[in-house]
């Protein structure tokens, strides 16, 4: 039996030896303990081991990809024949590559192993704490996990990255009733290294479920209006999300992204700056490296309203010419602004604290429309209710310009970091 | 390919166990503009175990398929049963007893095609749309496909082998007018495999072509009014308002997570020629795109009639829900990968066809919109619904007029399914997508077009 390291750079010499030019093997082995809470019962332990090896090989600029998950000889071999005829099948690219040579490292974050006591104890205490002060609301379902994850990366340039990260995650979904009255569901997920709190501590989960019981019984939002939104930190997700997806390489591969030629240019209020901090010891879901074989740092995507940087891979930073970035995206951090939340509520007439947003996929010009869930009438300074049956419509490209508060405060999810943010200028409509 | 018969591992069961050897296979090549952006194959597979104990489960899962790993995902799935066990003290009795048999395996008969010659057929398709229409800003062609197999075995005595295959193309076109950007896909394929679903590019031009008209319309369209509106569902909004908006209501696990649907049963939801089924393997005479025989916990599936002449009359079960509501499990317990657990899942769901003809739906409605295309959808605890919008058009006085822009409609789906008064005698399905639960999994959609009043987001 080959160790993980031998078995990698077996791969990479047989694709070599079987025509590759440049080839690149990621291995990875996750082994994840899982707790599950099903309509507010503690229901199931899940223990799972998996195994990913993803091979790159690339011939006369010709690439081809292939993912198993078996670490025998003779699955290696068969992969490997696969992926050498995959590239062989393909179209000369001159963008196709593998990463340049880079010193060897290997990261450690987090704990090796679960302490599956301790999740027990943590979602059963959960489950009471949440019956017991919101008895309104039926979880659906609670999921806690602990997965440790070991990668190696080498590339035939001599790229030999390995990461080694132990992680605690937790998502809860949840609904309230009061006779045949339902609220919207609603939902929270974070990440953690530690389980060194009660679970309804972290992220927003205490203020959502407070939130899901106000909800069970709704108004319609009056009228139709242009106004002012509060976006809330777990609502703001959905938003950045749409905006990155603009800066990545679908969209400015195909020419289709509204930001394909505004590098260094103003795209958003002078109040946001968006960083994308895989290696910040604030984010607790980070990263080492990329997939195409970079070690990952830090960037500043947006830095006060100016496009610092796309989220171009190596692939898509060769085909068009643009920078790449110095890593894969993900683990977002938005600067707190210096207004606190309350002062901003105090600052709107009638407008609308957007708290989850069930939209249609934005179009190509950044025209979006959708229906504000889990949400509340701001009037006259002050949350008043919560709404039904409203929709919202705006254009994300102007919804970053037309910006005017930034919150002091934030939600951390482990894997991201979000104020809530107010902006001007979107169509508010009730039934 | 894995092994079909698994009954050597039934000495191995000491408690309710499910035992299930697992290869998802797929394969994905992209076209954009004519380079190939992704070309590759994923091959998972492995074996998984799931034990039931007094009301909790324990689960594991090993990606090496052989006797010795058997042995240690059932002793470890055990272990986790009897660790929840020890905690919880439940003592529910035990699950009712459901005994499923089935070997059915739709691998296709033909040679199978080659990455290349697969390559090969996107570039022609790619070739035509490039040589064709000059105007556009940008093209993409996609291939994906999924080959998932599974053996099962349950210590019931259940006993099913599958192979059920998913192969789809998407073509995805752009256009710019007065600088404003604009898109519009297609899907082609479904249930089945290359070989047998596509044996010419040329065959999927007349659908293109449309696709280019809608699209180059939609460039000079006109952005909907808000507002409720009387509009035409076409088949694809049928099923998807079939899928997301009612069917995930009706999941039994989320009607015992707070839907609002657990206190509507045998209750009017929709208007009395709704007829809505979550078909198991076959529909009117034919196999649906995602036919499932037996589920993966050894259940015989069986259709769910969930709304007969426009009464709420079942959820979708697993054994446990069913147990829960005092009725049999209608087999919709499905899992994804081998390293999944099954959970209640839809299948083939769909609004039944009903008498009327589409041009006389359409013809119907002095001003209104024929609604025919959606990006996504999501739908609530509460039936509340959203669809993107990516194609459709305006009725005035009963004919057709500009194409719209995109938008999005909304409503609350068990008010909106009252306000149906007309259904077409057709019936289309769609699979293009992956339904998201917390596993991914395709499911069938399907439905006639529907005459209804609903809420366009407008502009």
């Amino acid at each position: 039996m080959k160790s993980d390291r031998e078995l990698v750079k077996y791969c990479i010499d047989k694709m070599i030896e079987r025509g590759a030019e440049k080839a690149q093997c990621y291995l990875k082995h996750n082994k994840k303990h899982e707790l599950n809470v099903d309509a507010g019962e503690m229901k199931l332990l899940r223990t799972t081991f998996d195994t990913s090896i993803l091979l790159k090989a690339i011939i006369n600029d010709q690439k081809g990809d292939l993912k198993i998950n078996k670490k025998d000889e003779g699955s290696i071999d068969r992969a490997v024949d696969q992926v050498i005829e995959l590239a062989q099948s393909s179209l000369p690219d001159k963008a196709n590559d593998i990463a340049d040579n880079q010193p060897p490292k290997e990261f450690t974050a987090g704990r090796e192993e679960a302490d599956l006591d301790l999740m027990y104890d943590r979602l059963h205490d959960f489950v009471l704490y949440e019956k017991e002060h919101y008895p309104k609301t039926m979880i659906e379902q609670a999921i806690v996990d602990f997965t440790q994850s070991n990668i190696l990366i080498q590339n035939s340039n001599g790229v030999d990255f390995a990461g080694n990260r132990g992680l605690y995650s937790s998502s809860v979904m949840f609904t309230s009733k009061e006779g045949e009255k339902a609220s919207s569901f609603n939902y929270s997920d974070y990440a953690s290294k530690e389980l060194d709190k009660p679970l309804h501590e972290y992220a927003s989960v205490d203020m959502l479920l407070k939130q899901s019981g106000e909800q069970i019984h709704t108004s319609a939002f009056p009228g139709k209006m242009v106004g002012d939104v509060i976006i809330t930190p777990d609502c703001l997700s959905s938003f950045i999300y749409y905006i990155t997806a603009y800066l990545s390489d679908y969209s400015l591969i195909s020419g289709s992204s509204i930001y394909k030629d505004k590098l260094n240019e103003k795209i958003a209020n002078d109040t946001l700056t968006l960083h994308s901090y895989p290696r910040s010891p604030e984010i607790a879901k980070n990263y080492f490296f990329t997939r195409d074989g970079f070690e990952a740092q830090n960037m500043t995507v947006i830095d006060k309203g100016v496009l610092k940087s796309f989220l171009l891979s190596q692939y898509g930073a060769n085909k068009t010419g643009k920078p790449k970035a110095v890593n894969s995206g993900g683990c977002y951090i938005v600067e707190p602004g210096t207004a606190g939340f309350e002062e901003m509520v105090s600052s709107i007439d009638k407008g609308l604290l957007l708290c989850r947003f069930s939209g249609g996929n934005p179009s190509d010009n950044g025209d979006f429309s959708g229906v504000a869930k889990n949400s509340y009438l701001i009037e006259n300074g002050k949350i008043t209710k919560p709404v039904n049956e409203t929709m919202i419509a705006g254009n994300l490209a102007e919804m970053i310009k037309n910006i005017i508060n930034i919150s002091k405060e934030r939600i951390d999810y482990g894997s991201e970091i979000y104020p809530w943010v107010q902006v001007k200028g979107i169509t508010i409509s009730g039934k | 390919m894995i092994e079909k018969d698994i009954s050597k591992y039934k000495d191995l069961f000491s408690e309710y166990t499910e035992l299930r050897i697992q290869e998802n296979r797929n394969c994905a090549i992209s076209l954009v503009n004519g380079d190939v952006m992704g070309n590759n194959r994923i091959s998972e597979s492995g074996v998984s175990a799931r034990v039931n104990k007094k009301g909790v489960w324990g689960f594991s899962s090993n990606p090496t398929i052989a006797d010795e790993t058997v042995k240690t995902v059932i002793k470890a799935a055990t272990e986790n049963a009897l660790y929840l066990n020890d905690r919880e003290r439940k003592s529910k009795e035990p699950l009712p007893v459901s005994v499923g048999t089935s070997e059915k395996d739709f691998m296709t008969e033909r040679k199978r095609k080659t990455q290349k010659e697969m390559i090969d057929f996107l570039r022609e398709i790619d070739g035509y749309i490039g040589k064709t229409y000059t105007d556009l800003t940008a093209r993409t062609t996609v291939y994906r496909s999924l080959e998932m197999e599974k053996s099962l075995l349950t210590s019931e005595g259940s006993q099913a082998y599958s192979m059920v295959p998913r192969t789809l193309i998407y073509t995805l076109l752009n256009l710019a007018k007065d600088g404003q950007p604009f898109e519009l896909y297609e899907i082609f394929g479904g249930f089945g495999q290359f070989e047998n679903l596509f044996s010419k590019p040329e065959d999927l031009y007349e659908k293109i072509d449309k696709q280019y008209e809608h699209l180059k319309k939609k460039s000079e369209g006109v952005y909907p009014k808000a507002g409720i509106s009387d509009c035409i569902f076409g088949p694809d909004l049928a099923g998807i308002l079939a899928h997301e908006a009612i069917g995930h209501t009706v999941e039994a696990d989320i009607v015992l997570g707070g839907s609002v649907a657990a206190d509507y049963l045998n209750k009017e939801v929709a208007s009395p020629i709704i007829n809505m089924v979550d078909f198991a393997h076959t529909a009117m005479g034919k196999l649906c795109p995602v036919p499932l025989f037996v589920d993966d916990e050894g259940t015989q599936a069986k259709d769910a009639v969930l709304i007969e002449n426009g009464i709420l009359k079942t959820f979708m079960h697993n054994k446990e829900s069913a147990q829960h509501f005092g009725v049999k499990p209608t087999g919709n317990a499905r899992a994804y990968s081998f390293s999944d657990e099954p959970i209640i899942r839809m299948r083939n769901t769909a609004i039944v066809p009903g008498k009327d003809k589409l041009d006389d739906m359409i013809a119907s409605i002095d001003d209104g919109y024929y609604l025919m295309k959606s990006s996504n959808g999501q739908a609530d605890s509460t039936s509340e619904f959203m669809f993107g919008i990516v194609q459709g058009y305006e009725i005035k006085n009963g004919k057709l007029g500009n194409a719209i822009k995109d938008t999005t409609i909304s409503g609350i789906a068990f008010d909106m399914m009252k306000t149906i008064t007309m259904i077409s005698d057709d019936m289309v399905w769609s699979c293009g997508g992956m339904c998201g639960k917390k596993q991914l999994i395709p499911v069938g959609m399907g439905g006639p077009a529907l005459k209804c009043k609903v809420n366009i987001g407008g502009k």
